[in-house]
């Protein structure tokens, strides 16, 4: 489904990525580890077409991603979903109106939108809450709202950087336990983190990066660095 | 570009973004709308300036007055030798017989004059002849051959109306406010400009994380930008409207009264014509658009990140 060939990044000359060579299969739920800038980020960032690379190509259902003219990227970024450590809702909206929000914007009618937000509110586990504002929240419902964002394009990806970094470990794996249950469901799933104990609770295969390069591959992976 | 969900969409965005920054959009608007005034403050003066220099100019002439009894054949060699001369546009003959017909009828109404024409027994008008030169300074020079010996015998007095020194003053009027006008006009749309662009700056930096996450979601870039576009738009509409609302009255009043002034027939034709209004709203919505969106064009080139 993605294959990087050979990629490289760079920033300000300096190597973010180094000749990464990845494989992700339909369906996988992938964590990425590594350190702070080690380039988990930059990997995510050139999969949505925020960054442009400078070396190798990037293939996503056989589409070179350097070819997608820049008025076509936002029909790729439908595709994917993404949530981060910040999380990005708007304050002023429920958690009702950001999801809404999202399809909003993309042009779906409104009887659409007050269909599926709440199927996807439930799916998330956060009906209960779909009036709350985010500062009502606890920072896994919080993240949690994010996810269900990400998902109202019902994306074939779902990319998660650092989704549990400001997260409690009851929150952390709350939503790593929905970022399972939604690979379950048929979305490929790449998750960022150097949280080593949720990575060795998931078991699923682990890609390691350090300084710009994969330097470990391991199927049912642990966290070793 | 969109479908109509979308477009909707989209100028609700501008208008809650004009409301959020009632401050900075009333500013925005007001400056606008004091360019436009200038705009058309420039025009009008233009307009009437213009017009009562022509209508002025109109009104020179020489009027050649022929001694009494003169031959009417006579009269035609001068007139066939005027003719013939390039300077003159035109001449207007009215005889002896019809200028005492004129002065009857314009007279109709008063009784001792009409009683006095009554006790005459021959004409006391004379003939006349109004020339109108081609350029206006050959008037001058019209009237002195006028005046020569050659003439002497048939032209009792040649009466020459001179109002170039008006026309030259109108004309000097015309030229400042063209130059001065201008200039003010192009420093106010300067200032419109800026304004525009710092309010839609501000608009884009207080809603930079909306863009951001619109942008994550993938919404498509036009829809990003539209509701910029959408609120400098009601920039232009506003001061359009507020413009044409405050020169309703000038035209409607003052404009009439001037051209009424300089000359009595034509202010009615030039007020009554709506048709000058309207291009006129037209023409300041189309400057009004222009500055308004190459403003905020030039902000989201710089600021906003898509």
């Amino acid at each position: 489904m993605i294959k990087f060939e050979n990629v490289i990044k760079k920033y300000n000359h300096q190597n973010a990525l180094d000749g990464v060579n990845l494989l992700v299969h339909r369906g996988e739920f992938i964590s990425l580890v590594g350190l702070s800038g080690a380039g988990k980020s930059t990997l995510m960032k050139l999969i949505i077409g925020e960054e442009q690379i400078d070396g190798g190509r990037i293939l996503i259902d056989d589409v070179d991603i350097s070819r997608v003219k820049k008025r076509d990227l936002p029909y790729l970024r439908r595709k994917i979903g993404m949530v981060f450590q910040d999380i990005k809702l708007l304050p002023k909206r429920t958690a009702f109106e950001n999801v809404a929000f999202a399809m909003e914007v993309c042009g779906h009618r409104m009887e659409k939108i007050v269909k599926e937000v709440p199927k996807i509110l439930d799916l998330v586990g956060l009906i209960h809450k779909k009036d709350s504002f985010p500062h009502e929240m606890s920072g896994g419902e919080r993240q949690r709202v994010a996810i269900a964002r990400a998902l109202s394009h019902r994306p074939v990806l779902l990319l998660a950087d650092e989704p549990t970094g400001n997260l409690d470990e009851v929150n952390a794996s709350e939503v790593i336990d929905l970022l399972l249950k939604i690979n379950q469901l048929g979305t490929t799933v790449i998750l960022a983190t150097h949280a080593s104990d949720l990575v060795n609770k998931i078991k699923k295969r682990v890609i390691t990066i350090e300084g710009g390069k994969i330097t470990m591959e391991q199927e049912k992976g642990k966290y070793k660095l | 570009m969109f479908d109509s969900i979308s477009f909707l969409r989209v100028i609700k965005t501008g208008l809650t973004n004009f409301v959020r920054n009632s401050w900075l959009s009333m500013a925005a608007t007001m400056v606008m709308t004091i360019t436009l005034v200038i705009f058309s403050t420039l025009f009008l003066l233009f307009v009437m300036t213009n017009y009562s220099i022509k209508t002025i100019k109109n009104t020179v002439d020489i009027s050649v007055y022929f001694k009494i009894g003169l031959a009417e054949e006579q009269i035609r060699n001068i007139q066939d030798s005027l003719a013939a001369d390039a300077r003159i546009k035109s001449l207007e003959y009215v005889s002896a017989v019809q200028a005492f017909e004129d002065f009857k009828a314009k007279h109709a109404n008063d009784q001792l004059i009409t009683q006095s024409l009554n006790e005459l027994s021959e004409n006391p008008l004379p003939a006349t002849l109004h020339i109108k030169a081609a350029r206006l300074e050959d008037y001058p020079q019209i009237a002195e051959s006028l005046k020569q010996d050659q003439y002497a015998n048939f032209v009792d007095k040649v009466n020459f109306e001179d109002n170039r020194l008006v026309i030259e003053r109108l004309n000097k009027i015309l030229q400042f406010i063209i130059t001065f006008g201008l200039a003010l006009a192009v420093i106010f749309a300067l200032i419109a400009i800026l304004v525009i662009y710092n309010t839609i700056t501000l608009t884009i930096y207080n809603r930079k994380e909306e863009v951001e996450i619109m942008r994550l979601v993938g919404a498509t870039n036009w829809y990003i930008r539209a509701p910029f576009l959408t609120e400098s738009f009601l920039y232009s509409i506003l001061s359009t409207f507020i413009t044409a609302g405050l020169f309703l009255p000038v035209f409607t009043k003052v404009v009439p009264a001037v051209i009424g002034y300089v000359s009595p027939q034509a202010g009615e034709v030039f007020a009554g014509s709506l048709t000058s209004y309207i291009w006129m709203f037209l023409a300041l919505f189309a400057i009004a658009v222009v500055l308004s969106l190459s403003s905020t064009l030039l902000a989201i080139r710089k600021y906003l990140k898509i």
